[in-house]
């Protein structure tokens, strides 16, 4: 009953030519009822669109536009800097990495874990995806060897860089193991 | 005019029914009013495995993907196919860095 009111009302309103006037120059574009969405942050700190319609409730995650989460860095529970643990070129974890790794995924208090390796962008595309999946597999071995889960795992080579690689401390930055923690 | 004035009627008697038929969609209104924002979930696990954010929120209920970074599934194995588990503890607001 009330929908039907309210719906009678949205459509009587509509009738007189209240529904978006924006829009109402384009035919394409056709007449809508505004939806305006609230957004809810789901435990690993990403954005989703949530609505409320009265007794009906609706959400969808919140995407950039190349279909990857919208989220925050508190999300992200550890960064190591490639430099500290491994030679240029190279995916052997040196010993003192190692350890600080498995003092890491010990008391990261997580259910499971997401390693993801970056380079910065000397050398081709194709080399770094190899070096940061084969630097990420050395990682998740460490995860592996404490008995901690490894959920997801894989080298975005230097396609997702967090610096400019116009300099050399944002080369630096850019090669990094990140790790995520599900909890 | 009388079109008019039966509009406006059922303009009031929509307000006073007390639903949310405000256009702003982030507010549950009525009885335990609160902002969408602060629904706590816990995860269903789909047939596949992969996890899913669900919220039951007393009238409504929510679901939405979880996702890795660069936008694929979790399938984290939480718990078996078909199942729901948590609410799960919030992360840390800060990040540690390690080195």
């Amino acid at each position: 009953m009330r929908t039907a009111l309210a719906s009678a009302a949205i459509i009587a309103l509509g009738a007189l030519g209240f529904a978006s006037p924006a829009f109402a120059q384009d035919p394409r574009i056709i007449d809508s009822e505004e939806y305006i969405p609230g957004i809810w942050i789901d435990p690993d700190g990403c954005e989703h669109w949530a609505m409320d319609d009265g007794t009906e409730g609706y959400m969808s995650p919140r995407r950039t536009r190349d279909g990857r989460p919208v989220c925050h860095r508190s999300e992200i529970c550890g960064v190591m800097q490639s430099d500290q643990l491994f030679a240029t070129d190279r995916y052997a974890i040196s010993a003192e990495g190692r350890a600080a790794l498995e003092n890491f995924f010990r008391t990261a208090n997580a259910f499971g874990f997401l390693i993801y390796g970056h380079t910065d962008s000397r050398a081709s595309d194709e080399y770094n995806i190899t070096l940061s999946d084969n630097r990420a597999r050395a990682v998740a071995d460490v995860a592996g060897s404490v008995g901690v889960r490894v959920v997801d795992m894989r080298g975005f080579g230097e396609r997702m860089p967090i610096a400019t690689n116009g300099t050399a401390a944002g080369m630096q930055q850019n090669r990094r193991v990140e790790i995520y923690c599900l909890r | 005019m009388t079109y008019i004035r039966i509009t406006a009627l059922l303009g009031i008697l929509a307000l006073s029914a007390c639903d949310n038929r405000s256009t702003d969609k982030s507010v549950d209104r009525g009885v335990n009013a609160h902002h969408v924002s602060t629904l706590v979930a816990g995860i269903w696990i789909d047939p596949d495995g992969c996890d899913h954010w669900i919220i039951d929120d007393g009238a409504e209920g929510y679901l939405s993907e979880r996702s890795t970074p660069d936008g694929r599934p979790v399938c984290s194995g939480v718990a078996q196919p078909n199942t729901v588990v948590g609410p799960f503890q919030a992360g840390s607001p800060i990040p540690d860095v390690l080195f």
